[in-house]
């Protein structure tokens, strides 16, 4: 933790002979740990309960010269004054003790070491070696159940294999709040089971196959993909969302075959969720663009890359051009993205937000968000945490375990202010404001808060108009902080960048005289060349590209079906460039399309919500693609306005120049609270698990999403007279879809539907947003 | 020769192939080029109990003008490598290699900065020849399944339709990064 | 001192060597002393071996090309755990497990070795992968003729080191033999296959 610890009663104690002095409550095993004497365990973890379960940490206790009877497990005693501890190493009692219990824990652990995914990584069998006999003495018949069997649809349980040190148990209950498994049975019996109707459908149940200390529960994904020899690990970050995880991703031959959880105590822990750790087949998919395409009477064809290239610069010169860049950009990419919009492409019509946008919002992060710090150990200090637009178990979970974990601890209280009281909100034992979408801004106003308060705000609710006033206004008015928390991990490091239209990197207003001097030395142009009035946003450059006055766009990893209703007449009319993964409804329609790198490919940095830079290496040592920057350099080359850079390296170099602006910030004007729409509203979000276009090829992560039902109150239901399971239709003018109601605790006459679910794509099919009026009846 | 290259192709460049080629194969000269141990299993071909003599090649050439067959017996270190190719240059042509054990073919055990990842890489290896080292029949073995390449050598515009084919096919072949195994 | 010494002491050592006695012509006895021994080498018994025609039988445990051997019943022996590659100091085997299922059998257990490469220009045939094997189903047989002319032909598939099918065997992927499991086979109690086990 970055906070100063506050003084505690410290407590001076011996271990084999060593004194060490360590805070009161600190167990014995941890105090062992500091003199670097490593006592072996099984079901002792840090983040975790102590529980005693595995019994392989006995040690010699003697207190004030007063001897326990017999060996007592290290990992429950807290420290006590004068208390003499003699581990295995000087103990000959505690040594044999732990010698007895890894044989006991053996009696009935299978010898399939050789096909355990487990084999070569497995503290069972590493401690076995240090801490173990050579020879068992057991002769009789080993217990064996049916293996494996699938927990859930990613995780496999093999009961043979678990030695019921409950780390499993203890992290679905205390941390991810999922108790869908526990122990069952009892004795030689006992193992790890879940309810008979529920599966392991936790967004958290990769942790479990992450700590366990044995084999027995392992990935269905990475079953016998590998053995630990065969892997090069790197240290990287999750590009899910933007809790900035930070991952190790396991490679071998080029082929990325699982990612962990990294340990980083300021910001993930050492738990990451699913989505992060099993959701990456994305680069490895067959129809992964390979070549530069050109379009030749109307058909792509493949083309060399100094051939896409000189197409790409001839399109786009002389042209007034436009900029998309999407979430999912490396701050760098971003970076060079700005760069080249203004200084080669001499336009400010530049946004990053390719998702539901408005003008208030793009104030508020001017204002607001860009620069400011707040972090996840404001949550760990604050007195009260409002959540307002957003679910965080859904859209950002590991702002959820960092609420939750301080829920637990010491009954830190959550508001919760939406349509929808989630079971992640239950989880957060959240005050639930129920409120209309739209209405979220007469809510907060309603909210009295401290300086010690965050308030944590969702992407989505900028589809309130003036819910990101009121939560500006709140802020004023109490000094409490604000955390604007996007879903893709590009976006934060996007808006420093300053890939949007009424910023420069580092958060300078485009209209300050000053700021645009200051970027256009360090970018060595003329400083009158920066556009002086802010650019347009993303829907207003399809609009422009539409009518005609935009006529080239350069689009970076866009999905235009993430904007509601989106225009396509641009598309068909404007040079369109595209750097892009896979095919998608924009290279469908483009001009050019270059390749790009995944994440895994290249180096660079995200920045998390907190606006941590999270820094990651190249993790697959050879590809044959490159990073948007490299290609966005070589483009503008051809163009004759370089970017001045081409390496990751060079661009990050050129943007910590330029990251920090102590000039003043943007201003923010407040915009009024929406009248609520008449009739039945419609809610939606993401769900962490669904249609997204970084999850395919991934049935067994696909397997845990949640069901996607329409959610309605029992008011509505009345009104409708449905019950739960009936179907029923949602429709708008734009469409309709036709889902299975699951009765929920919602506000009166709204409904709730998955905004990207595989079966319902409710964004895509009804072209509306939160907060819209929407027809249902009952049936199709 | 030289002088066969020339010939125009047709029946009568069957046959001169057929000649040609057993006349090659039965007077191979090795030059010397013993790097490590399997120098040791080289010499002990032209010992009595193997006697190269029998296929007439018992005189390694100290000279490489004298020689048409270059056995790589050891690891190639990359300051050998230049050696080596000069060696290899200033054989007479038609000249063959034989890449002789792991180290010669691959690299072998030694994959690391100081060793050539197989001599192949600084030279055009005819025959490679896996052990370590390998014993003196298994490099009797690759003598004898290069003298039924020499044998069947082609010649003049034969020859050259094969490179061409070669290099057509090489150059068509996906880079070994975009290779798909099991994993994709 | 003076500079000049050094020079001195060398200009005398070359002085020196001038004096090298040299031999005169050796005796005539000498010299047929020395034709007899070739003469007398005629009678000898010849040692030469006439490989390839005549191949002489290796050591029993020469260390020769891999085989991947079977169950009685035909089933592989290799679970595809790797500890092969794991072992090799030359990095030369290359294995990726997958599941058995009930319906695709290779091997007794739950894991099979689906691809199993061994790049013979790396091998060093030094065995500790033989060692390394838990179940035997890796060994060396005596085949020592390997050399070929491409590198791709030298990575031995699969296919190219699994042991030939012999009578009473059937081919894989086939059920285990009627009544029996994993252990079954571990224990070296299945002898043959059944004609259940065909699969069409």
């Amino acid at each position: 933790m970055t906070a100063v610890q506050p003084q505690t009663d410290l407590i001076t104690l011996t271990i084999d002979g060593f004194e060490v002095t360590v805070p009161k409550g600190t167990l014995v095993i941890r105090a062992a740990e500091q003199l670097g004497i490593q006592i072996p365990r099984f079901c002792d973890h840090p983040l975790l309960s102590p529980v005693g379960a595995c019994r392989q940490c006995l040690v010699d206790i003697e207190i004030n010269g007063r001897a326990f009877p017999k060996p007592q497990a290290s990992c429950t005693i807290p420290v006590e004054n004068g208390m003499v501890v003699k581990t295995q190493l000087t103990s000959e009692v505690a040594h044999k003790a732990q010698e007895g219990v890894m044989e006991f824990l053996l009696v009935n652990h299978p010898l399939d070491c050789p096909v355990c995914d487990k084999g070569g990584e497995c503290p069972l069998q590493n401690q076995a070696m240090t801490s173990g006999r050579g020879e068992s003495r057991f002769e009789g018949k080993k217990r064996t159940f049916e293996k494996p069997i699938n927990i859930s649809s990613q995780v496999l349980l093999d009961r043979e294999r678990c030695i019921l040190c409950a780390r499993c148990t203890r992290f679905s209950k205390e941390i991810a709040g999922d108790p869908f498994i526990d122990m069952g049975e009892r004795g030689a019996l006992q193992q790890v089971a879940i309810y008979e109707k529920d599966p392991f459908d936790s967004y958290f149940s990769g942790n479990t196959v992450q700590i366990c200390p044995v084999g027995a529960l392992t990935g269905s994904a990475y079953r016998f993909r590998s053995r630990p020899f065969d892997l090069v690990s790197t240290p990287s970050v999750c590009e899910h969302c933007a809790s900035g995880c930070s991952l190790r991703t396991d490679v071998r031959r080029n082929k990325t075959l699982r990612r962990l959880a990294g340990n980083d105590p300021e910001v993930n822990e050492e738990w990451n969720c699913d989505k992060g750790r099993w959701a990456f087949q994305y680069t490895m998919v067959k129809d992964r663009i390979a070549t530069p395409l050109i379009r030749e009477n109307g058909v792509l064809r493949e083309a060399s890359w100094p051939e896409a290239i000189a197409v790409a610069a001839n399109g786009l010169q002389g042209k007034k051009a436009g900029v998309l860049v999407g979430g999912r950009a490396t701050v760098e990419d971003s970076y060079a993205y700005a760069k080249f919009a203004r200084a080669t492409l001499g336009t400010n019509d530049i946004d990053f937000r390719s998702r539901p946008h408005s003008d208030e919002e793009r104030d508020f992060l001017a204002a607001h968000v860009v620069g400011s710090k707040v972090r996840y150990s404001d949550i760990d200090t604050a007195d009260h945490v409002v959540l307002v637009g957003f679910e965080p178990e859904e859209e950002s979970p590991i702002v959820f375990l960092r609420i939750r974990k301080q829920v637990r601890k010491r009954a830190l209280s959550v508001t919760a202010i939406s349509p929808w009281q989630t079971r992640g909100f239950k989880k957060l034992q959240a005050k639930y404001i129920g409120v209309a979408p739209g209405a979220e801004g007469n809510a907060l106003a309603q909210l009295s808060l401290t300086n010690q308060s965050v308030i944590v705000v969702g992407e989505r609710l900028c589809e309130s108009a003036g819910g990101l006033s009121a939560v500006a206004e709140l802020a004023r008015k109490s000094g409490a902080k604000i955390a604007w928390v996007p879903r893709r991990a590009g976006e934060r490091g996007a808006l420093e960048a300053g890939a949007i239209g009424n910023l420069l990197p580092g958060g300078r207003p485009i209209s300050d005289a000053a700021a645009r001097v200051d970027v256009a030395a360090a970018w060595s142009i003329e400083s009158d060349s920066i556009p002086t009035s802010a650019g347009s946003d993303s829907k207003a450059i399809f609009a422009a590209a539409a009518r005609g006055e935009i006529k080239a766009l350069v689009i970076g990893g866009v999905d235009p079906f993430d904007m509601h209703a989106p225009d396509f007449a641009g598309l068909e009319s404007a040079f369109v460039l595209s750097l892009e993964l896979r095919p998608s409804a924009i290279t469908e329609r483009a001009d050019v399309v270059l390749p790009v790198a995944a994440v895994t490919e290249k180096s660079g940095s995200f920045m998390s919500w907190e606006g941590r830079t999270r820094s990651f290496e190249q993790a697959v040592p050879e590809t044959p693609h490159q990073s948007d920057l490299y290609i966005l350099s070589l483009i503008a080359e051809a163009l004759g306005k370089p970017l001045g850079f081409s390496t990751v390296r060079g661009a990050a170099k050129e943007f910590g120049t330029l990251a920090n602006w102590d000039g003043a910030r943007a201003s923010f004007t407040s915009h009024p609270v929406a009248n609520a729409a008449q009739g039945v509203t419609l809610a939606s979000w993401r769900q962490l698990l669904d249609n997204g276009s970084l999850q395919v090829n991934e049935p067994n992560l696909a397997g845990t999403a949640r069901k996607a039902v329409a959610r309605i109150n029992a008011q509505l239901a009345a009104k409708l007279g449905v019950a739960n399971g009936d179907l029923v239709t949602i429709s708008t003018d734009h469409g309709a879809l036709s889902l299975n109601v699951e009765l929920s605790d919602l506000v009166d006459d709204v409904v709730w539907l998955p905004r990207n679910a595989v079966a319902s794509q409710s964004l895509r099919m009804l072209g509306v947003l939160n907060g819209a009026q929407v027809n249902i009846r009952k049936g199709l | 020769m030289g002088l066969e290259e020339k010939l125009p192709s047709g029946f009568a460049l069957t046959t001169v192939e057929k000649l040609v080629g057993y006349m090659r194969k039965n007077s191979l000269w090795p030059a010397t080029f013993g790097l490590a141990c399997c120098a040791i299993e080289m010499m002990a071909v032209t010992t009595g109990r193997y006697d190269l003599a029998r296929f007439g090649m018992e005189v390694f050439r100290g000279s490489p003008r004298q020689a048409d067959l270059m056995i790589v017996a050891g690891r190639v270190s990359n300051k050998m490598a230049p050696v080596l190719r000069q060696v290899y240059d200033q054989m007479s042509e038609p000249k063959w290699v034989i890449a002789m054990g792991a180290c010669a073919s691959s690299g072998g055990m030694f994959n690391n900065y100081a060793i050539v990842q197989g001599v192949d890489h600084v030279v055009p290896v005819d025959i490679y020849l896996p052990g370590c080292p390998p014993r003196p029949e298994m490099l009797m073995d690759a003598i004898i399944k290069l003298h039924e390449e020499i044998k069947n050598a082609k010649l003049g515009i034969n020859r050259a339709k094969i490179i061409k084919e070669v290099e057509a096919a090489a150059l068509a072949a996906k880079p070994t990064i975009e290779l798909k195994g099991l994993l994709a | 001192m003076s500079e000049l010494e050094p020079k001195r002491a060398i200009d005398g050592a070359a002085e020196e060597s001038i004096h090298i006695p040299i031999a005169g012509p050796a005796s005539l006895f000498t010299q047929l002393k020395g034709f007899w021994v070739t003469f007398a080498a005629q009678f000898k018994k010849v040692t030469t071996v006439q490989y390839p025609e005549v191949k002489e039988p290796t050591a029993p445990r020469f260390h020769g090309r891999h085989q991947l051997n079977r169950h009685p019943d035909g089933l592989e022996k290799c679970i595809g755990c790797e500890l092969c590659a794991w072992a090799c100091p030359a990095d030369a085997i290359y294995v990726e497990g997958a599941d058995n299922s009930d319906e695709q059998r290779y091997s007794p257990g739950e894991r099979y070795g689906k691809v199993y490469q061994i790049n013979y220009l790396r091998c060093i045939f030094c065995g500790l992968c033989i060692e390394a094997c838990p179940t035997r189903a890796l060994t060396m047989t005596n085949e020592y003729e390997l050399a070929d002319d491409s590198r791709k032909k030298l990575i031995f598939e699969k296919e190219d080191l699994l042991a030939p099918l012999r009578s009473g065997m059937l081919q894989p992927p086939h059920p285990y033999y009627p009544g029996t499991d994993d252990q079954d086979y571990y224990h070296g109690r299945v002898t043959e296959a059944h004609p259940s086990q065909e699969q069409k």
